[in-house]
């Protein structure tokens, strides 16, 4: 009966210390989307870029 | 470093001086340019300039500078239109001479690769440039 109390309490004691600590970074997260935005200005321009090549076929040899 | 400042500089004198490059004639295509671009020694390159992969002559190497020249000069419009950078248009344009406009056999560079000639399929294109045109 004393060894399962003893037990009892090293497993209590056992599973408090395996408690998982969720803690917050002190400090911000930081997300780059300098690449992003360069590709999607890219994307925008594809059709201004189609026209001025078809505009100036003298500039587009081919 | 000097070179590229000239023809920027150049190609502002250019811009400034003829006011719309979009109303310049059309020229016929088969120059000396063109014949450089077939034989391989010519070649597109993904900032959208044209480059020289070879061995040409001066007439040549003179031609290639000055269509660099108007095609800033033409970049340079575009992106005042658009509220964007040079280098923007630039690379726009770029994605589009190496998708639908070099042919095989052609030569091609992409950043400060190597030239390289394009084969039977479609040249694999930087991640920036979109796949719909």
């Amino acid at each position: 009966m004393k060894t399962q109390a003893i037990m009892i309490a090293a497993l209590a004691a056992s599973a408090l210390g395996g408690c998982i600590q969720v803690k917050a970074p002190d400090k911000p997260i930081e997300i780059n989307l300098n690449v992003k935005v360069q590709q999607e200005v890219v994307v925008k321009l594809q059709r201004d870029a189609q026209d001025l090549i078809q505009n100036n076929p003298e500039l587009f040899p081919q | 470093m000097t070179r590229k400042m000239l023809m920027f500089a150049a190609g502002a004198a250019v811009a400034l001086a003829s006011g719309l490059i979009m109303t310049a004639p059309a020229r016929a295509q088969s120059g000396p340019v063109a014949a450089a671009m077939a034989a391989g020694t010519v070649g597109e390159q993904a900032d959208g300039y044209l480059g020289i992969a070879g061995t040409v002559g001066a007439d040549v190497r003179s031609e290639v500078e000055s269509i660099n020249i108007k095609r800033r000069a033409a970049y340079t419009q575009l992106a005042g239109q658009r509220g964007v950078t040079v280098q923007d248009v630039a690379a726009a344009t770029g994605c589009q001479t190496l998708s639908s406009r070099v042919k095989q056999g052609q030569a091609y560079r992409i950043g400060a690769g190597p030239w390289q000639t394009k084969g039977a399929g479609a040249i694999s294109l930087p991640a920036y440039c979109a796949t719909a045109g």
